[in-house]
């Protein structure tokens, strides 16, 4: 090696050194980790004795109904974010850009609020909107003129997705809204121009040229809600309190972080969190490829 | 696609379609604004007014000229806001009669050489009205009886500190991302040995799938081995590699976009490759500096599981998490509790509105990338 090269060579690392390491050792290593103590007994209450023992934690994983219910209540989720917050973003961010409304950019901002407020906080406020003696409750009662009624949507397990998913679509959809307006400001103009020539009128406009147009953006917010909703812990663990009502909301993550973090006396805590950690990544990799899959194959037959 | 081109249909060929887009966006607009008023103005309002009527306005803690006090002896419950070793002034006692009465929260220490020789006299479980009092003690009551609830959560959440602590977090995590972020996208972009870019690109940029809730068990583990559970240091290491990634995308691709020639005449005049990165490429990076700035602080700012499980004490707790348990430690004191949710979101919301433009484009230009 020349010593130019190695000068050069030393300089390259000295740029990337210190970040890289710092990347490695908390982001790249962890996965590792991660995996390993899913398939051993790591044992926290005995001072972390371990043996290798395969797939036993997803053995038990497929035998757990808890898991079950996590899983389907996490894709109420998924479904409630795909299904409802990506094409009410659509709508709206269409209005904005077509400018069917005035005041258009008040309107932007205050859908795109909730993106800087803590979720954590908001799901406090929501919480507290929806609880039994709380503000919707007297909303009821005034409009039955029952003085008894309550809100008690939070309380049914049959129900309490509506209130959630209520407030995941109030949350989220600004954050999609903003990024259908940012493509479609990006549009071309004429195009549409010359299609108002032609004789189109708005519906195919947006069937035959703003769908195909953004169909690469509905795939990649696709993607972004259904990785955010399954690690998504926040705005569900304030929503509901700790006991029934958080069993009955329960999700994987919070599943995850109540066997590890809350139940002392299971003694392969950490090694079945971690478990459940990885299916949580697994099953979002199987549904992103699923989405890319859907996209590879609608987008020819819009374009025609 | 049939039934959305019909509603289009309807929406765009009549009148009726402004109108719909007009009562869509009102109603959003209602749905956002009203819980968050109905928030900043029960956090002045009593416990007992909330009980009594959860949407009237706040009365009890303004209307407070001529409220009724108790005189009450010292005890040990009631802790005195003043340096009760050093000043040994005789003081009188007061608790408020109207306001949470009995639970000794709302108590003043009056110095008795600054009172009307007739109050100063005063005995316990006599009456004093407000009104009886000399002008600079009740100007200071009022106020502390109007801003009551956020006096309570500020002092009994540690709200200040914990609020400091999550400066800190956003702050010196984004410091330390924007740096490393932008001296790895620099080398990566712009020196030789493109096929080891090439790979460690390809390993940093698959950070960008991991969150810190995936791996949140092994990070854990690593940290109390390392003996940095409960510390800023073991908060801040992970929010920055956490950080790494999109900064890295980020700042490489706006680096690779700039001309080679800037580099070459800095090193024709002599600067080191330091020198060229710190007062060459930094200072033109200033508009992807600010994106990955805001996109990393903010997300910081609302991050909640990292501290909630390593944060165990009050020191070193943020304020998402100080928020959080405060209201799950004062589930009867609701007045307090709304308090504490304007404290943990009126910052955000003032900087949201004064640079709400900067703030999203910065968003959009870090979640779309081509």
């Amino acid at each position: 090696m020349k010593k130019r090269d190695r000068h050069d060579l030393f300089v390259y690392f000295s740029f990337i050194w210190v970040g890289l390491l710092i990347y490695l050792f908390i982001v790249a290593y962890p996965v590792l980790y991660s995996i390993w103590l899913s398939f051993s007994d790591y044992n926290p209450n005995k001072g972390g004795g371990w043996n290798f023992v395969g797939f036993l934690q997803y053995a038990t994983m497929l035998k757990d109904p808890n898991f079950y219910h996590a899983l389907k209540n996490n894709m109420i989720v998924v479904v409630v974010s795909v299904g409802g917050q990506i094409p009410i973003a659509l709508m709206l961010a269409y209005i904005l850009h077509r400018k069917l409304i005035r005041g258009g950019a008040f309107f932007q901002t205050i859908v795109f609020l909730p993106q800087f407020l803590s979720t954590i906080v908001i799901g406090l406020l929501w919480r507290r909107l929806f609880a039994a003696d709380g503000p919707m409750s007297t909303l009821i009662q005034i409009f039955t003129k029952d003085p008894d009624a309550q809100f008690t949507m939070m309380l049914d397990p049959s129900t309490v997705f509506y209130p959630i998913g209520f407030a995941l679509i109030w949350m989220y959809t600004g954050f999609f809204m903003i990024i259908f307006l940012a493509n479609l400001q990006k549009m071309d103009g004429s195009i549409m121009e010359a299609a108002t020539i032609d004789g189109a009128n708005e519906s195919q406009i947006f069937s035959k040229i703003i769908i195909p147009h953004l169909s690469g953006t509905i795939i990649v917010c696709s993607i972004l809600a259904i990785a955010g909703s399954l690690r998504g812990f926040d705005l569900i663990f304030a929503m509901t309190t700790q006991g029934l009502q958080r069993d009955n909301a329960m999700v994987l993550p919070i599943y995850m972080y109540q066997t590890a973090f809350q139940d002392y006396t299971n003694e392969m805590r950490f090694a079945y969190g971690a478990a459940i950690s990885n299916i949580i990544v697994v099953i979002s990799v199987l549904l992103i490829g699923i989405s890319n899959l859907i996209g590879k194959i609608f987008k020819p037959s819009e374009e025609k | 696609m049939k039934m959305l081109q019909k509603v289009l249909n309807l929406l765009i060929k009549f009148p009726i379609g402004k109108l719909i887009s007009y009562i869509v966006f009102i109603s959003w607009l209602l749905i956002t604004v009203i819980p968050l008023i109905w928030m900043m103005y029960s956090s002045f309002k009593s416990n007992e007014e909330l009980n009594m009527n959860i949407y009237s306005l706040p009365h009890d803690l303004f209307a407070n000229y001529n409220d009724e006090f108790y005189v009450i002896e010292p005890q040990l419950s009631v802790v005195p806001d003043y340096d009760y070793e050093n000043d040994l002034r005789p003081r009188l006692i007061i608790e408020s009669n109207t306001i949470d009465v009995g639970r000794h929260s709302l108590v003043f220490f009056l110095l008795k050489e600054k009172l009307p020789p007739e109050v100063a006299n005063l005995q316990p479980d006599d009456l004093v009205y407000v009104n009886q009092l000399p002008f600079s003690m009740r100007f200071e009551i009022n106020w502390k009886t109007m801003l009551f609830n956020y006096r309570k959560s500020i002092a009994l959440g540690g709200l200040v500190f914990k609020f400091f602590n999550s400066i800190i977090y956003a702050g010196v995590s984004t410091f330390f991302i924007v740096l490393f972020g932008l001296m790895i996208g620099y080398a990566l972009s712009k020196m030789r040995f493109k096929k080891m870019s090439v790979v460690i690109m390809g390993i940093i940029g698959a950070g960008y799938l991991i969150s810190i809730n995936s791996v949140i068990i092994p990070l854990f583990l690593m940290l109390s081995s390392f003996h940095l559970t409960d510390t800023h240091i073991g908060i801040i290491l992970v929010y920055t590699a956490f950080g790494i990634p999109l900064a890295v995308m980020l700042s490489s691709q706006y680096i690779s976009g700039l001309p080679d020639s800037l580099i070459e005449s800095a090193y024709m005049d002599g600067a080191t490759p330091f020198q060229t990165f710190f007062k060459i490429i930094m200072p033109i990076c200033a508009p992807v500096i600010l994106t990955i700035s805001i996109v990393s602080s903010l997300g910081i700012w609302n991050e909640f599981l990292l501290v909630l499980i390593v944060g165990s004490t009050e020191f070193t707790k943020s304020l998402p998490v100080g928020v959080y348990s405060f209201s799950s430690l004062t589930s009867t004191q609701l007045g307090w509790q709304i308090a504490a949710l304007v404290v943990g979101t009126a910052p955000a919301m003032v900087i949201y509105f004064s640079f709400n433009k900067y703030l999203t484009k910065g968003v959009v230009a870090g979640s779309v990338k081509e």
